[in-house]
């Protein structure tokens, strides 16, 4: 029994501080969305119409349409580019040390401020940008592409080059991961290529294609900054309003939106933790 | 076999061009750091080479109409609260991590309840805080609202690293350390931390470059004193110059003298272990 109270001992401070300042300011949130906002004040009076305004409103709706719209966008992306330089990295190159080496270079972007790297796609994609330098002087174009930037297109452009490593990392650990015999019994008994990659190494990297998908959702569906420094505020995803509404003292309507994004999140993780257990994982 | 072959040299040339999607905007970012000031903007073609926007940063540029960054305290404020929220996520996550070592009951809801502190977005959790805070009256400032956040939020990083690193842990060590009667603290000091400590190393490196990073959670909590993040961000509403790139240079360096100094560490602790193994052996022989 003693050795039970050490547990829960150890486990306290993390608990405590959890429930203090995780699950009190989420419960919070969502009991605010049910106050009365007037214009310059909220009271703790409960009601719905601010549930009422946020479905009824084009802007709102219309901005968690977009989020959904820029989510799946870059999600699906992320993947199609992901998984074949995971591949490579986890399959094809046999030097643990040149493995390693290739996932740092990954890595290292993250070690320069995230308002830093968003902010360093805007002289790559305007008008007179890096990109289009390129392109005219090599010809393929004779005016500049205009639509580079503050577009959806450079918003999602801007996000898949920060998110992708999430997506990278996890499936080449997968792949690294499966056992080379594996593959070599399957090759000596005359399965193709083809063959293999389908029956062993896609469904063995399925984990880390659910984890590098949470990870790419939960980032994606939080974000307000890449959008804001890339769209020209043109692009307003529900992260911005929530931004905006704060930002005009409209607490419950911030907090409405922040409930539906947590939704939209929650139902996602769920239906993916579903399909593995994370915990046997690690 | 041909058609692997082919395969791999596809996926060879693909990794490249994605190392290069990766590195582009950063090439462009050195690159127009040393645009000429003050009237050159953050585009090409480059006017005249100078490091003009580095002393701008520096604070050394005679004044002109791009105002200086407000760097200076907000540097120091994030420094600090980079470092209080290391001290103490590392050492909570060390500590649930230990907890996790033998079976327990509720132990996967326990799990993810930690984990749920990196899940939720930053924006939700500040709103939150924020709101909290409004109704007991607690006044908001990075040292106390935002502070707590941080912690949540690189607690999970420190726990999962712990968690991993536990997972390899060879407990007769240990155990042999207690039959012999040497006390827990010090069997704890003397034999368990010197083995976990890369572990620990690698839970700091995350906590603190996390949080010295940190933004959105900090936006709603960090009351009136910005941090660093944060006073980029308020340059974000304002038209960009290039002392933005480069102070953008001057941080990843200061971000890679922290790699290099995690590295160094890193490989002190291995050969001190690796001599202190030796020299046992040579003790029983």
């Amino acid at each position: 029994m003693r050795s039970n109270k050490g547990t829960w001992l150890l486990l306290a401070p993390g608990m405590i501080w959890i429930l203090l300042f995780l699950v009190a300011p989420l419960i919070m949130m969502v009991y605010v969305s049910f106050w009365t906002q007037t214009t310059f004040s909220i009271k703790p009076d409960l009601t719905t119409q601010s549930w009422v305004n946020f479905f009824s409103s084009d802007t709102y709706f219309g901005a968690l349409l977009r989020t959904i719209k820029i989510w799946l966008t870059v999600l699906i992306v992320t993947l199609l580019i992901g998984y074949p330089v995971a591949l490579y990295i986890g399959q094809f190159i046999k030097n643990k040390t040149l493995q390693t080496a290739l996932l740092v270079t990954c890595v290292i972007p993250f070690w320069t401020s995230f308002l830093i790297r968003v902010l360093a796609w805007r002289p790559m994609l305007g008008k007179e940008g890096a990109i289009n330098i390129i392109l005219q002087k090599i010809g393929i174009i004779d005016a500049p592409i205009e639509v580079l930037l503050f577009t959806e297109l450079s918003v999602i452009i801007g996000m898949v080059q920060i998110y992708v490593v999430f997506m990278v990392g996890p499936i080449a650990f997968m792949i690294g991961r499966i056992d080379e015999s594996l593959i070599e019994s399957a090759r000596d008994l005359g399965a193709s290529a083809s063959t293999i990659f389908r029956r062993i190494i896609l469904p063995l990297s399925l984990p880390g294609v659910i984890v590098g998908s949470i990870f790419v959702t939960v980032m994606v569906l939080g974000e307000f900054a890449t959008a804001s420094a890339l769209s020209g505020r043109k692009v307003n995803l529900l992260g911005n309003i929530i931004i905006t509404q704060v930002g005009s003292l409209k607490w419950a309507f911030a907090a409405v939106a922040g409930v539906v994004l947590t939704i939209v999140m929650a139902a996602f993780v769920a239906v993916m933790l579903r399909i593995v257990n994370l915990r046997n994982q690690i | 076999m041909d058609k692997v072959v082919s395969l791999k040299w596809f996926l060879g040339i693909f990794t490249a061009l994605f190392v290069l999607f990766l590195y582009g905007p950063f090439i462009v970012m050195g690159i127009l750091s040393f645009q000429q000031g003050p009237e050159g903007g953050p585009q090409f073609p480059i006017i005249e080479w100078s490091t003009y926007w580095y002393q701008h940063v520096m604070g050394y540029a005679p004044p002109s109409r791009v105002a200086p960054l407000p760097i200076g305290e907000a540097l120091i404020r994030s420094l600090t609260l980079a470092f209080a929220t290391m001290v103490v996520s590392t050492v909570m996550g060390v500590l649930t991590a230990q907890a996790f070592r033998r079976r327990f009951r509720g132990s996967g809801l326990v799990f993810y309840s930690v984990i749920l502190g990196m899940i939720v977005p930053g924006v939700l959790l500040g709103l939150g805080m924020a709101l909290l805070a409004n109704q007991f009256g607690i006044d908001r400032n990075w040292w106390s609202t935002a502070f707590v956040l941080h912690v949540v939020y690189t607690y999970p990083f420190a726990f999962l690293v712990m968690l991993a690193i536990f997972n390899r842990f060879d407990a007769s060590v240990e155990e042999a350390s207690l039959s012999l009667g040497v006390s827990p603290a010090r069997t704890f000091r003397k034999v368990t931390f010197p083995i976990i400590f890369p572990g620990v190393l690698s839970a700091m490196l995350f906590a603190f470059t996390l949080s010295y990073d940190e933004f959105p959670r900090t936006l709603f909590t960090g009351g009136s004193d910005v941090t660093m993040p944060l006073a980029i961000y308020g340059t974000f509403a304002v038209e960009i110059h290039p002392n933005l790139f480069a102070f953008g240079v001057l941080t990843t360096l200061f971000s890679f003298s922290l790699l290099v100094i995690y590295a160094i560490l890193l490989s002190v602790s291995t050969r001190r272990q690796r001599a202190r193994a030796s020299g046992l052996q040579e003790d029983i022989s």
